[in-house]
């Protein structure tokens, strides 16, 4: 129980350093919430104004409001979690933690809690701007399934951010690949185009990772009126082998020790 | 004795009982410990103890092994053979309890710059079940009024300050200190002196690597001198100073340098002479100061400036490794 309290104490001061570093406010937290006013002033409206997908037909502004969510949580989790885990193991911290008796589990979880926080920050933002400003539907039977993919999706991007340090040996290496990674899975993901207006084999390519089925699944929420928690079979079980996978790399390839400048 | 002698345990008891300290278990014990890195072998067997409450100094030119053998002994290395205890715990294996009672200070270490003194010290306070005051720690390292200022713009003597607070907030029994001085200005270093003095008044053991002869010296209660992954010196700094094969220096001026050839077979020790400028070094500075000054009045030669300048740890140091102190 005391080291639970341990946990959380280390993911308080690492939400504390998050909150003070411009680039996870700028890029990871304020860029998702001003790309979703601008989609949803842009390319809404008209005729255009619904998206048909395997989980319904919503309006687009609904559409891109858990689209955007989906890609938020991947920054806020996979990205900021690659680059600042490697800028701490390549400075030193992380070896310094390693010699305290800090239990290494009590470390992981709060970062990941960290992000999970840093995530929900930003998506309930989202949710209140597309529910205040464009009309977004939040059925209450479906904010249940909403939260599942949101935990899930933290999670399981938290374990692949943590699994991504392996193979970042520097801070440069990291800030590249992780950013990179997510804008490139966000356009085949149904996240800045929406999955009818891609061809099919660019969708299939997306239907490969996770960030496509968090996407969907947060979409599938948002689709009201029609009962049910939104949760899909396909969507979860993604979820979840990816994120197993992340954890079994991490588990064995995190280190603590700076890698680049071996001594 | 010579300096390579004088390390066996039998010797460390006496020294310990001799310092008034209870012959406990030693707080670090090492034996036979080598290490390799791929074919390389860059520690070869070494040996020492580390009694309760003393200031042990692992002093050595760099490349020795001296921060291989610390990161052994902090838990972070493994070793290729030998037994090395610390509290009776094998640090290859490092446990939970083991880790409560360390202290660490490393080389090279950072902490994140966007939180500030107190907090980051707040953090690892909850890493230990009973650590010390973040208010204490910050006193004794004289940080208070950069307290609540971000890492990030501390000086980097203040970092240092600050690693070593980190390394106080378990109110661990031992503490490692690996090159804390380095790169300091001189005040800035006499003030971390104080400082490990201090902790030693509270009955921490200290471990200390250092390159600087002057804080082996002035901080160790014994220390052992590493060469190329050996120990070839261990002993209280006094001891190694007069046990050691370091000579005397006997230096002075002649106003007529010729009668160097004149003096040199009435005087023991090896000589040189540059302009004047007369240096002799001898193993027995009592019979060269008498045939010297003998010499002297017999031929009415006056020597100026005359010095004759005990030999230091450094000399020791640098007879030891080689010459070679960088």
């Amino acid at each position: 129980m005391a080291d639970v309290r341990l946990a959380a104490t280390q993911s308080r001061y690492a939400l504390l350093t998050a909150l003070r570093t411009p680039r996870t406010v700028v890029f990871g937290m304020a860029f998702p919430v001003v790309l979703l006013v601008m989609f949803n002033s842009i390319f809404t409206g008209g005729a255009a104004d619904s998206v048909t997908f395997a989980g319904g037909t919503i309006t687009a502004s609904a559409y891109f409001t858990a689209s955007l969510s989906a890609y938020a949580i991947g920054l806020s989790t996979f990205t900021s979690l690659a680059i600042g885990l490697t800028a701490q193991r390549e400075t030193g911290q992380l070896k310094r933690l390693r010699g305290t008796p800090m239990p290494a589990w009590t470390f992981v979880a709060g970062q990941v809690m960290r992000s999970a926080m840093l995530a929900l920050i930003v998506v309930l933002a989202m949710l209140a701007t597309g529910v205040i400003f464009f009309g977004v539907d939040v059925a209450p039977e479906r904010l249940v399934g909403f939260a599942v993919y949101f935990a899930l999706g933290a999670v399981a991007f938290s374990a692949l951010g943590i699994a991504m340090t392996a193979l970042t040996p520097t801070v440069d290496s990291a800030s590249a690949a992780g950013p990179f990674i997510v804008v490139m899975l966000a356009f085949v993901s149904g996240v800045f185009i929406s999955v009818d207006q891609l061809p099919d084999w660019l969708e299939a390519v997306g239907k490969a990772f996770p960030l496509y089925h968090l996407a969907e699944g947060l979409q599938t929420c948002l689709v009201s009126g029609t009962g049910g928690t939104g949760l899909a079979a396909g969507n979860v079980a993604s979820l979840v082998v990816w994120g197993l996978a992340g954890v079994v790399i991490a588990t064995r390839r995190f280190r603590w020790e700076p890698q680049a400048a071996r001594s | 004795m010579g300096p390579t002698e004088g390390f066996d345990s039998s010797d460390s008891h006496l020294l310990t009982v001799e310092s008034g300290i209870t012959m406990d278990t030693p707080a670090i014990s090492v034996r036979g410990l080598r290490k390799s890195y791929g074919a390389t072998e860059v520690l070869h067997g070494i040996d020492f103890d580390v009694h309760p409450g003393e200031v042990f100094g692992l002093l050595g030119p760099n490349g020795a092994g001296k921060t291989t053998t610390i990161e052994i002994l902090e838990g972070y290395r493994e070793r290729t053979a030998g037994a090395v205890s610390v509290f009776g715990a094998d640090p290859g294996r490092p446990t939970r309890a083991w880790r409560e009672q360390i202290g660490l200070v490393l080389q090279e270490c950072e902490f994140d710059p966007l939180l500030t003194v107190v907090e980051t010290l707040s953090l690892f306070s909850a890493f230990y079940r009973s650590p010390r005051p973040v208010d204490e720690c910050v006193d004794l390292v004289g940080l208070g009024d950069r307290r609540n200022d971000r890492v990030g713009t501390l000086s980097g003597g203040q970092r240092r300050r600050l690693d070593v607070a980190v390394g106080l907030i378990g109110d661990p029994r031992l503490l490692f200190l690996d090159e804390p001085t380095t790169g300091f200005d001189p005040s800035a270093r006499r003030g971390a002196w104080n400082m490990i003095e201090g902790l030693r008044t509270l009955g921490t053991t200290i471990f200390l690597t250092t390159h600087y002869m002057d804080e082996a010296q002035h901080l160790a209660d014994r220390l052992a001198i590493l060469r190329d992954g050996e120990v070839v010196a261990l002993g209280a700094p006094d001891e190694l100073v007069a046990g050691g094969m370091a000579e005397t220096l006997v230096s002075f001026r002649l106003a007529r340098p010729g009668e160097v050839d004149v003096m040199r077979p009435a005087v023991h020790g090896r000589l040189e002479s540059s302009n004047g400028t007369v240096r002799l070094r001898t193993d027995d500075p009592q019979r060269t100061l008498y045939e010297l000054t003998s010499w002297a009045e017999r031929e009415h030669v006056e020597l100026d400036g005359l010095e004759a300048t005990r030999p230091t740890l450094e000399s020791v140091f640098l007879e030891l490794t080689g010459g070679n102190g960088g």
